[in-house]
């Protein structure tokens, strides 16, 4: 395993009437894109503050690149996008970028081309009106959070964050983020982002992270996830339907733990421990006829509502909004 | 380190840039030289006007006191000027029984355009000291009946020590007494200008430094509300600590509030010397010296300005910024704490009564300079960099009570910059409802 960009061990953050981060432990490739998932209020935005040194945790350490994040300079190294944006109303375009990009220990000298390289790509200046020259203010707020990606990205940093980057974006913005994103990993650089999109999450990530009211309820990388929890779903038809004795199979706790039945075609949810070989082998001996026998691998947002639906959908932390 | 003066450089670049720096820069030293020349141009316009002269005396003495009158007004050196030497009062010896008659006349005399300005009836009461008469158009001004009111009771006086057998030449040398209280301050240092112009020194310092504190320090307020309410804040924070943001905020409006100072300062001393003349114009010198000053020095403006001394200059700019920082950090918790306007109005309140405590009294410290209450307000935290450089200006402090009043100021400041870090920490991802005390008490305790 390559080296890690961010190694989280044991952290914990405890607000006065809740704890907000619960022993929580998460390690970062470096050169991955990582996606931290959850509903909202799990802790997803703390963790994000704590890896940043914006907030301390109560216990536990975090790492960034083999060094404590609280290290001198090791958070220049950091690009970060919060999730709620906003940049000085009456400052220069420009100015504001110089600014950000000198609090990251870049050079004027240095910053300068970069700034101009950028709003030349993100089609800010070269046409009819170099809105770099322009007041923040005077920006849409597309355009605004144009300048605060190149905010985010002008430091050149090995590591990325993104706090919920696709709230708030229209389709076209939110396909140039997700090329933006592929194009950061092709550099070798480090990206984690959070959301709670799953479809997103699924297409970019090669690694997920799923936390829910500040616990980690399971990690890895985005095709172990899916086939950890894929093979307890299995699709079945079968031809004229559960007879005999095939409807008791389904029925037996021991080997189904939900089934849902429309008449040919079961969706079957395994129970804990039971194997796949041994339902099929048990129906065919019922005398079902079997026209397909499919092991499913969920979609992440089925996962996501299947592990975290129990816990944080009930209280009316929904999963989305 | 260097990011505190990147966040420093912000500041000061984006506030010295805009417009209104520009305009309170210039707008606040005119005002001032405005409202320093007002009450100097009215002393000059309120000293007896040479109307005094233009007068009738109705003399039923029968005593010469109606010459004697005359004579002391036109030798009064106050009311000398070019064009009007030559008008001098005119003086009728009348008889008691014709004065009703008489003053009738002279009555319809001074309600002609351009005549006279009114006329004065001395009697045997104005010789036994009990009254006289005068009736004008400026009857109702204060400093001309003021003068004629001495010009008389000295005649009177004279009259009746002539009376009583005093030598001529005596009461002739009694009349030429023209006593002046010149005052002067004494200090260590030697001698450094007159008592008046020390006042205006004292008063002229407490006033900027107030008014600067102030501004700037709800600048500081206004600045850290909109890096919160914008969210941009956030985006800094992941950058550099907030205690260096806070540091770097104070530091850069503390540069600008400076930058604000000298120029105040520079363009105060030019307009005032410039403007002097020309709104003096007029008057002579003389009587703005008696009326306002006494010092007998061209311009009582600019011998407070005098009276300053680069040294006192130095500390009151020391002073400033040692009372910027104590009152800027308590102002950027303030505005930490909220998260809009009306909301930082209510949570600046404390502050501003702290800072208003002491600009109430201002007034008894000028009176008292080396009073108790003067002496307490010089060495607490919040009152010291307003009232110890006013102080300095008003009467001599010892270097010792200075600079341990100065480290007492200094302390207080580390206090609430320690104190605001804290609240400033949380306050700045707080959002929602503005806290209570308690939960700031809270922040203060787990921050």
């Amino acid at each position: 395993m390559s080296a890690l960009a961010v190694d989280i061990q044991h952290v914990v953050k405890r607000y006065e009437e809740h704890v907000a981060v619960r022993d929580l432990s998460l390690q970062v490739p470096q050169g991955s894109v990582y996606g931290l998932l959850g509903p909202n209020g799990a802790g997803k935005t703390t963790t994000i503050r704590m890896i940043l040194d914006i907030i301390l945790p109560d216990s536990g350490s975090i790492m960034l690149f083999g060094q404590p994040n609280t290290a001198p300079r090791v958070l220049d190294r950091v690009g970060y996008l919060p999730e709620e944006r906003g940049l000085y109303k009456k400052m220069q375009v420009r100015r504001v970028l110089l600014f950000l990009a000198e609090l990251k220990g870049l050079k004027p000298s240095v910053a300068s081309p970069r700034i101009d390289e950028w709003l030349a790509r993100l089609s800010l200046s070269g046409g009819d009106k170099n809105w770099g020259d322009a007041k923040v203010d005077e920006l849409s707020r597309g355009m605004q959070q144009k300048v605060q990606f190149i905010a985010t990205l002008l430091h050149d940093p090995d590591l990325v964050i993104l706090d919920e980057p696709f709230s708030g974006l229209d389709p076209i913005n939110a396909q140039a983020l997700k090329d933006a994103v592929l194009e950061l990993k092709r550099r070798g650089k480090t990206v984690i982002f959070s959301t709670h999109i799953m479809d997103n999450a699924e297409k970019m990530c090669d690694s997920v992270c799923i936390i829910s009211r500040g616990e980690k309820v399971l990690d890895g990388t985005v095709a172990g996830v899916k086939q950890a929890a894929g093979a307890r779903n299995i699709a079945l038809s079968i031809a004229g339907g559960a007879q005999n004795g095939a409807g008791e199979v389904l029925r037996d706790p021991q080997l189904v733990r939900k089934v849902d039945d429309n008449t040919n075609f079961f969706e079957i949810e395994l129970a804990p421990n039971a194997d796949a070989q041994v339902l099929l082998h048990r129906l065919i001996q019922a005398g079902a006829r079997i026209d397909r026998f499919e092991l499913m691998q969920p979609s992440l947002h089925q996962i996501f509502l299947q592990r975290v639906g129990a816990q944080g959908v009930e209280t009316g932390m929904s999963g989305h909004g | 380190m260097d990011k505190i003066f990147t966040v420093a450089k912000r500041e000061y670049l984006e506030r010295v840039r805009s417009r209104w720096f520009l305009v309170i820069t210039l707008a606040v030293p005119a005002l001032m030289a405005v409202a320093f020349m007002l009450p100097l141009y009215m002393a000059a316009r309120s000293s007896a006007s040479t109307a005094v002269r233009h007068i009738t005396i109705l003399d039923a003495t029968g005593a010469g006191l109606g010459d004697r009158v005359a004579k002391s007004l036109m030798a009064d050196s106050s009311l000398t000027s070019q064009e009007t030497d030559s008008i001098k009062p005119r003086v009728f010896a009348v008889a008691a029984a014709d004065l009703a008659k008489r003053e009738a006349e002279v009555a319809d005399e001074v309600m002609l355009p351009e005549h006279i300005a009114g006329y004065l009836v001395l009697t045997d009461s104005t010789l036994l000291g009990t009254s006289a008469r005068y009736a004008g158009r400026n009857a109702s001004t204060i400093s001309d009946m003021d003068k004629l009111q001495s010009v008389i009771r000295e005649q009177v006086m004279m009259l009746r020590l002539e009376r009583e057998g005093v030598r001529q030449d005596i009461v002739g040398d009694l009349a030429k007494t023209r006593l002046r209280l010149n005052s002067e301050r004494l200090s260590e240092r030697g001698r450094s200008g007159s008592g008046v112009s020390g006042l205006f020194a004292g008063l002229l310092v407490g006033v900027l430094l107030f008014m600067s504190i102030i501004i700037h320090g709800q600048n500081v307020l206004r600045g850290v509300l909109e890096e919160k309410s914008t969210r941009v804040a956030e985006v800094v924070i992941s950058s550099v600590k907030p205690e260096i943001l806070l540091a770097g905020k104070v530091l850069g409006v503390g540069a600008v509030g400076l930058t604000q100072q000298i120029a105040w300062l520079g363009i105060g001393a030019y307009l005032i010397n410039f403007l002097a003349p020309i709104v003096l114009k007029g008057s002579t010198a003389a009587t703005v010296a008696t009326s306002a000053a006494g010092t007998g020095s061209a311009s009582p403006i600019t011998a407070a300005m005098g009276s300053l001394s680069p040294m006192v200059l130095v500390i009151a700019l020391a002073y400033f910024l040692i009372g910027f920082t104590f009152y800027a950090t308590l102002y950027a918790a303030a505005g930490s704490m909220v998260n809009s306007e009306q909301e930082a109005q209510q949570a600046a309140v404390p502050v501003m009564l702290l800072a208003m405590s002491t600009w109430l009294l201002v007034n008894p410290v000028m009176l008292a300079p080396s009073g108790k209450l003067a002496v307490v307000l010089s060495w607490l935290p919040w009152s010291s960099p307003i009232i110890m450089p006013m102080r300095m200006g008003l009467t001599s402090v010892s270097p010792v009570s200075i600079a341990g009043s100065m480290v007492v100021a200094i302390l207080g400041s580390i206090g609430a910059i320690w104190l605001s870090a804290r609240i400033y920490r949380v306050g700045m991802l707080m959002y929602g409802k503005k806290p209570s005390f308690a939960e700031v008490a809270k922040w203060i305790r787990y921050a």
